[in-house]
């Protein structure tokens, strides 16, 4: 199982989050937010990994990094299950895995300066000395194109899109080789989503940085992922190549996803035919049995609300949880 | 051409703030026919909302002052109207669904409470009959065992669901005009799917004009007839749907249909980014709006601010340099 070329190896990874009630605090319940997931990130890759609100994909990328901690299962980076892992040794594994946030207003703290923002990694991990770590933020300013000179300026000062380069700036700081970016343009401007995904694009081809893109835009993960991962309500329905999804959807949520996303193309929209799923996605904290997708599914049977449909490989390298899926292979 | 539903005229709109006056709606002017659908995109602070917010009689004043313009409907000028004759028009005639269905529902009354409120103001419905219509509105709009759901509280409805309840509430005095800002931006792609589809159902059926707001590009190609685009208050670009995305015009136009990774073609396209930022609007610029942040900018641009003008049929922009665009730009 040992991969040189796998960098992240997750493996049945479950994450659920207790619901507590009354004054003695009793459990009665589990948000069941990830429920038992796998899935592999190779190096120097980006995988997207898509979905809706509510499907577990940024409790997925927390988890991986140890922001929270799992409830079962593991995630191997380089071979070592962080899982495992505790304190300083957990501490140093930490340098190599960073994370960019969705909501760059929040993720920056408005009483410290940008200079202090991308320095304070660097000294919590005592990487630099206090006159080398300023150096170091006036070159990371470079390289997400803004001006060295604003390192006395706070975060206010900034406009969305600016911000979301400090937090850039701030994740390579450590100069890490695997980085969660957690819907990183989905609160900015059509106009500056471009300029913020070609700058991503362009840091991984420089360092060989590996990238876990969580999204819910797919015409977005279409263009910067190299394999992508769709979730619904805590599971990974489909996992595939790039090319693989966008052109044989095998899963009846992937085909219903792709099909409801609008092209910008007047022509091509007038005779779409589109699957539209009835209802909404059910609570996690009490899925239905089963197939987690059957009760919008077009296609369910009875097998569907009896078993938990297997992740399987239908083809080399395209995974997918649903009985009927060599239905729809070509 | 028959004489339009509502007719814009040089619009302004200002806001005064602590850091001085913001110039939010510069002069804008348009046209909407009767059951037609217009789409009016643009990036936040673009000005497009605050355009609709202003022909509604919904700008807060103080510290917001709808400087000129007129917006005829039906041949009265909304701007002119009273508090009372437009709180008449609103609702009725014209109705808005707003981005949060969260926000703009009351969560201390009943989604029936709200549905029959409109129907009984503006129709002049007695209580039963109120009741049975916001039935037959919510089983229109999709929601199941709509009857029991009227006694329900909006938190007790999912983001879709309510913003299903918005749509019912809108159509509930068939108005001949319904503005959607940004209806479905708050919205999965799924359920964005089912509500444009439920508008397009909707607007088939009982034949109103819809002027719907987005910056999403992809949601205006499939459901509006013609469109608009906004930037820095001022109308950049107009042309029927088909005609603007085929031959877009204004160098902001490209940079937004450009810009956007397409499902329909497979990624390895660099985006094309529009590099700098929107501008802050504290004052009305001389030059043309775009002109810090445009690839085809010349010295004209900066002495002169360009008019909407018609340049082919149907079709108007804004822009001295657009002979340049059409030549040059990307395919």
């Amino acid at each position: 199982m040992a991969d040189n070329n796998v960098l992240l190896r997750v493996e049945n990874l479950v994450k659920h989050f207790p619901i507590m009630r009354g004054i003695f605090q009793k459990q009665v319940g589990a948000v069941r937010a990830v429920d038992d997931i796998s899935f592999e990130v190779k190096r120097g890759e980006t995988l997207g990994l898509v979905g809706e609100s509510g499907c577990g994909k940024s409790t997925t990328g927390r988890t991986v990094l140890q922001l929270f901690r799992a409830t079962s299962g593991s995630v191997y980076y380089d071979n070592v299950d962080l899982t495992k892992l505790k304190g300083e040794e957990l501490r140093k594994m930490r340098r190599k895995m960073q994370m960019i946030f969705q909501d760059p207003y929040a993720s920056l703290n408005p009483r410290m300066t940008v200079g202090e923002i991308i320095r304070e990694p660097l000294l919590v991990h005592n990487v630099a000395t206090e006159a080398d770590a300023n150096d170091r933020v006036k070159q990371l300013l470079e390289l997400v194109r803004l001006n060295p000179s604003f390192t006395t300026r706070y975060p206010h000062e900034f406009s969305g899109g600016q911000r979301q380069r400090i937090g850039i700036a701030r994740a390579l700081a450590l100069q890490p080789s695997f980085v969660v970016c957690d819907e990183p343009i989905s609160a900015l401007d059509v106009s500056i989503q471009a300029q913020v995904v070609n700058l991503l694009e362009e840091l991984q081809d420089k360092f060989g940085l590996t990238y876990l893109f969580i999204a819910h835009d797919l015409s977005m993960v279409r263009h910067i992922s190299d394999r992508v991962a769709v979730m619904y309500l805590g599971v990974v329905v489909e996992l595939t190549t790039r090319e693989e999804l966008f052109k044989n959807p095998l899963h009846p949520y992937t085909q219903a996803l792709l099909s409801a996303v609008p092209i910008p193309d007047p022509v091509k929209e007038a005779t779409r035919k589109r699957t539209i799923l009835v209802g909404d996605v059910p609570s996690p904290a009490n899925p239905p049995s089963g197939c987690r997708f059957r009760t919008r599914c077009p296609i369910a049977e009875s097998i569907c609300a009896e078993q938990r449909p297997e992740f399987r490989e239908v083809k080399p390298g395209h995974f997918v949880a649903c009985f009927f899926a060599e239905r729809f292979m070509k | 051409m028959a004489e339009p539903l509502l007719e814009v005229q040089g619009l302004e709109t200002t806001f005064k703030t602590p850091d001085g006056i913001v110039h939010a709606v510069n002069g804008v002017s348009f046209q909407l026919q009767e059951g037609e659908t217009l789409g009016v995109v643009g990036e936040s602070g673009c000005g497009k909302s605050v355009t609709m917010l202003s022909i509604l009689g919904l700008i807060p004043s103080p510290p917001g002052k709808i400087v000129t313009g007129s917006a005829n409907f039906f041949g009265r000028d909304l701007l002119k109207m009273s508090v009372d004759e437009i709180r008449e028009i609103r609702g009725a005639q014209i109705s808005m669904v707003f981005q949060d269905p969260m926000t703009s529902l009351n969560p201390v009354l009943t989604v029936g409470r709200q549905l029959t409120e409109p129907l009984r103001l503006h129709l002049g419905m007695t209580k039963q009959q109120a009741e049975d219509r916001a039935a037959e509105l919510l089983e229109m709009v999709g929601i199941p065992k709509a009857k029991d759901r009227l006694s329900d509280f909006p938190h007790q409805f999912s983001g879709g669901m309510r913003q299903r309840v918005m749509i019912a509430m809108a159509l509930s005095c068939s108005p001949q005009l319904l503005i959607a800002d940004e209806p479905t931006t708050a919205l999965d792609v799924t359920i964005q799917a089912q509500l444009t589809d439920l508008i397009k159902r909707l607007r088939n059926e009982l034949g109103m004009a819809i002027i719907w707001i987005t910056h999403d590009l992809g949601v205006v190609a499939g459901l509006a007839q013609r469109v608009i685009v906004m930037y820095g208050g001022y109308i950049i670009e107009e042309a029927p749907v088909n005609e603007l995305f085929a031959n877009p015009l204004h160098p902001y136009t490209v940079g937004l249909i450009g810009s956007l990774p397409r499902l329909d073609e497979s990624g390895q396209r660099q985006l094309i980014s529009i590099e700098g930022v929107p501008p802050l609007l504290f004052e009305k610029p001389k030059h043309c709006p775009f002109a810090p942040r445009c690839k085809w900018v010349m010295e004209h641009c900066w002495n002169e601010n360009p008019p909407l003008e018609l340049v082919a049929p149907e079709h108007r922009v804004a822009c001295w340099a657009w002979p340049e665009v059409k030549k040059e730009r990307p395919r």
